[in-house]
């Protein structure tokens, strides 16, 4: 066995500029801007240049054994060059980041392949890219192509692979990489429905042998699952931090919020959204939920309603939704009313985001959001799944 | 969306105290730095390095023949020019001659194989320089070592070659060892530079496209020293590559003790004065430090401008 170093990750107050447009990445044009830097002088480094913007501001954590983080948010939230800057493919502007002991990175694990080497050829060279000596590749040898299962084709160029092994060869050889810190981005979808399993039960493998973990996903189920803390970017700048579920409700919630923001008007204000009880219900029990609503102007016409929906925070899908409409209600014409509705919650325990929106039958779309909630579901019966079906059992004996 | 506050956004970085490191890292912290990556990533530089060889003979028909083309088509080019110059000045190219021509052929083509293959490098492994992280030094060193294998091979065949130009290996031979650290260390700084350069501005690849072109015309290598008179043989000697050539000649088919000067056969002036070594050696140390420093300095934009 190699040495082992405790795995370590700091980030302190880090911030990286990039900049938009076109860089002068001829000679011809170089001189010019050479010249009319020399003349203008050279912008501090503190401040933001013509074209240039922050695509991380200041941001920060430390991270030691055991520690998984999970960092979620937008598109473009500056997620990906926060993994750069940690793999060192990058470097920050300003601030401190550090990692130590060996990382291992599970983003484009096929990155180093060569299309005219075997698949045999190119198992020493990825190996050898991420950090992996020979020895040790060669102690390992068997075992990842067992994982990769591509063992008939070892004396194949890869590009005659198929996507498939292709990733699965490359996911393999990270897979076995040994690390002291862990790094992984969207590299969980490898393969058909079985090696993901297999991947990801090694992944999650890999994420419990107490070292330092990052993960940037946007299956926000790989999140909650993987990470023990988690923090929302957006705009390069960290907006929340705590554990995987808050922050996921907080994604959600904004992501919902501006949505919403782009719809049509509407005549009905939902003012308010009240869940009952406040804390935690138990798996199987009853929640209350209250909105409270407002019409103004000529009043709403027969096809608008109002309605709720109920997210999983683990995976952002809905889990459920109604409206009056589909309760069977007719909304007011003018004044102040208020919808309630109780809900079963038949599901397993975790966090579900609340939502509510106005809706539009005719158009077939929603036409504007409301406030929105959360719901606590713990304990309750112990079942496996994402539906609680309230199973009832009856056992016979039967004589052939 | 979730809006960070009008105050993280409208902060800069120069409002708070940053924890930078401040000192400015001098030369001597660069180069050490260089080394420590190197030792680090030495698995990785093999590995790339049996890559290029591996993939540069798959599906190829010449193999190993190809290691010795390029040196071989240039020696039959300088052949042909001697032969045709030969027959104005009444002097027929005799076998020191050609095997004159070998020697410098087979330094020039390692040369300009690791030039061309060499600033190519980090262009030409975009995915692996904005996806993943090494020392990017190794790319245009795989490139140098893959052509170094070939001129090995070059090598191997010349010194079997050169009994046949009646050559006889004498102990100036070791010149050798310095001059070819000397040749690989010029290389090297070039193609450092060059693959760097390539990263920021494009068209640094057709500069180096007219090195290879025409380079050849500037530097000694169809040609000995005497031929361009005593002038011109001191300005052609400017070239770092001039001593370097020149010297792996006299030494390797002349028998010639570098250390002692050289007078033209045809006339009175110096082709050769051992002071020719210190200058290659000055340029061998300084163009490779340089480059290294320069290349180690903007390798970590490298990702954000390919």
């Amino acid at each position: 066995m190699r040495p082992r170093s405790v795995g370590r990750v700091e980030f302190e107050a880090v911030w990286k500029k990039f900049r938009t447009g076109e860089l002068h990445n001829r000679l011809r044009d170089f001189i010019p801007a050479m010249v009319s830097r020399a003349f203008r002088g050279r912008p501090a480094d503190g401040a933001l240049g013509g074209g240039e913007f922050w695509a991380v501001r200041d941001v920060s954590f430390t991270l030691g054994p055991g520690d998984a983080l999970g960092i979620i948010g937008p598109n473009g939230a500056g997620k990906s060059t926060v993994l750069k800057l940690l793999t060192r493919i990058l470097r920050p502007t300003h601030g401190r980041c550090l990692t130590q002991g060996r990382v291992g990175v599970l983003i484009e694990v096929a990155a180093g392949f060569h299309p005219d080497l075997t698949g045999r050829e190119n198992i020493f060279l990825q190996g050898a890219i991420m950090g992996m000596p020979r020895k040790e590749i060669l102690r390992k040898f068997d075992e990842i192509v067992a994982f990769s299962g591509v063992e008939w084709f070892l004396d194949t160029p890869v590009k005659r692979y198929s996507s498939g092994m292709h990733t699965r060869l490359g996911f393999a050889i990270a897979a076995h990489l040994d690390p002291d810190v862990l790094i992984i981005d969207e590299a969980l979808a490898v393969g058909d429905a079985a090696f993901q399993r297999k991947a990801f039960a090694r992944i999650t493998e890999l994420a419990r042998s107490n070292i330092p973990v990052v993960v940037v996903s946007h299956q926000l189920e790989t999140i909650a699952r993987l990470c023990t803390e988690a923090i929302l970017m957006s705009q390069g700048a960290v907006v929340r931090r705590g554990t995987p579920q808050e922050c996921i409700v907080a994604y959600l919630a904004a992501e919902h919020n501006s949505s919403q923001a782009r719809l049509a008007p509407t005549a009905v204000v939902i003012e308010e959204l009240r869940v009952e009880p406040g804390e935690s219900v138990a798996s199987g029990e009853w929640t209350t939920i209250t909105l409270i609503c407002s019409i103004s102007g000529p009043g709403p016409s027969d096809s608008e309603a109002i309605g709720i929906r109920i997210r999983s925070a683990e995976s952002g899908e809905p889990v459920f939704e109604t409206t009056t409409l589909s309760l069977g209600y007719d909304l007011p014409k003018s004044g102040r009313f208020s919808l309630t509705l109780e809900l079963q919650l038949n599901l397993p325990s975790g966090v579900y985001p609340v939502e509510s929106f106005v809706w539009n039958r005719m158009a077939g779309r929603e036409l504007g959001g409301g406030p929105g909630g959360a719901v606590r579901v713990e304990g309750g019966p112990e079942f496996e799944g994402t539906v609680q079906m309230n199973a009832r059992a009856r056992l016979e004996l039967r004589a052939f | 969306m979730i809006e960070p506050t009008e105050k993280a956004l409208a902060r800069g970085p120069g409002s708070f105290s940053l924890p930078e490191g401040g000192e400015r890292a001098s030369i001597v912290t660069d180069l050490r730095a260089i080394a420590s990556d190197l030792v680090a990533f030495r698995e990785l530089l093999v590995e790339l390095t049996i890559r290029d060889i591996r993939i540069r003979y798959k599906q190829a028909v010449m193999g190993v023949f190809w290691a010795i083309l390029t040196p071989l088509v240039l020696l039959l080019s300088g052949w042909i020019l001697r032969l045709a110059f030969g027959r104005l000045s009444g002097e027929a190219p005799n076998d020191a001659a050609m095997a004159g021509l070998a020697v410098k052929s087979l330094g020039w083509a390692f040369f300009v194989g690791a030039l061309g293959f060499g600033t190519a490098s980090i262009t030409a492994n975009l995915s692996l320089v904005t996806k993943t992280y090494f020392p990017r030094e190794i790319l245009p060193l795989a490139s140098v070592l893959t052509q170094l294998v070939d001129a090995g091979i070059g090598t191997v065949a010349l010194v079997l070659a050169l009994p046949f130009f009646s050559v006889h290996l004498s102990i100036a031979f070791l010149w050798v060892i310095p001059l070819v650290c000397m040749l690989i260390m010029i290389t090297t700084g070039a193609v450092l530079l060059g693959s760097c350069a390539n990263v920021f501005f494009r068209d640094a690849k057709h500069l180096v496209q007219l090195v290879l072109s025409f380079g050849i015309f500037f530097t000694p290598v169809f040609f000995d020293l005497d031929a361009f008179g005593p002038v011109g043989a001191r300005i052609a000697m400017l070239n770092p590559l001039a001593p370097v050539l020149e010297g792996l000649r006299l030494a390797v088919v002349h028998g010639h003790n570098l250390l002692q000067p050289l007078t033209s056969a045809h006339g009175d002036y110096l082709v050769w004065a051992p002071w020719y070594l210190g200058y290659a050696a000055i340029w061998a140390v300084v163009l490779l430090g340089a480059s290294a420093v320069i290349f180690h300095r903007s390798e970590f934009v490298f990702a954000e401008y390919v």
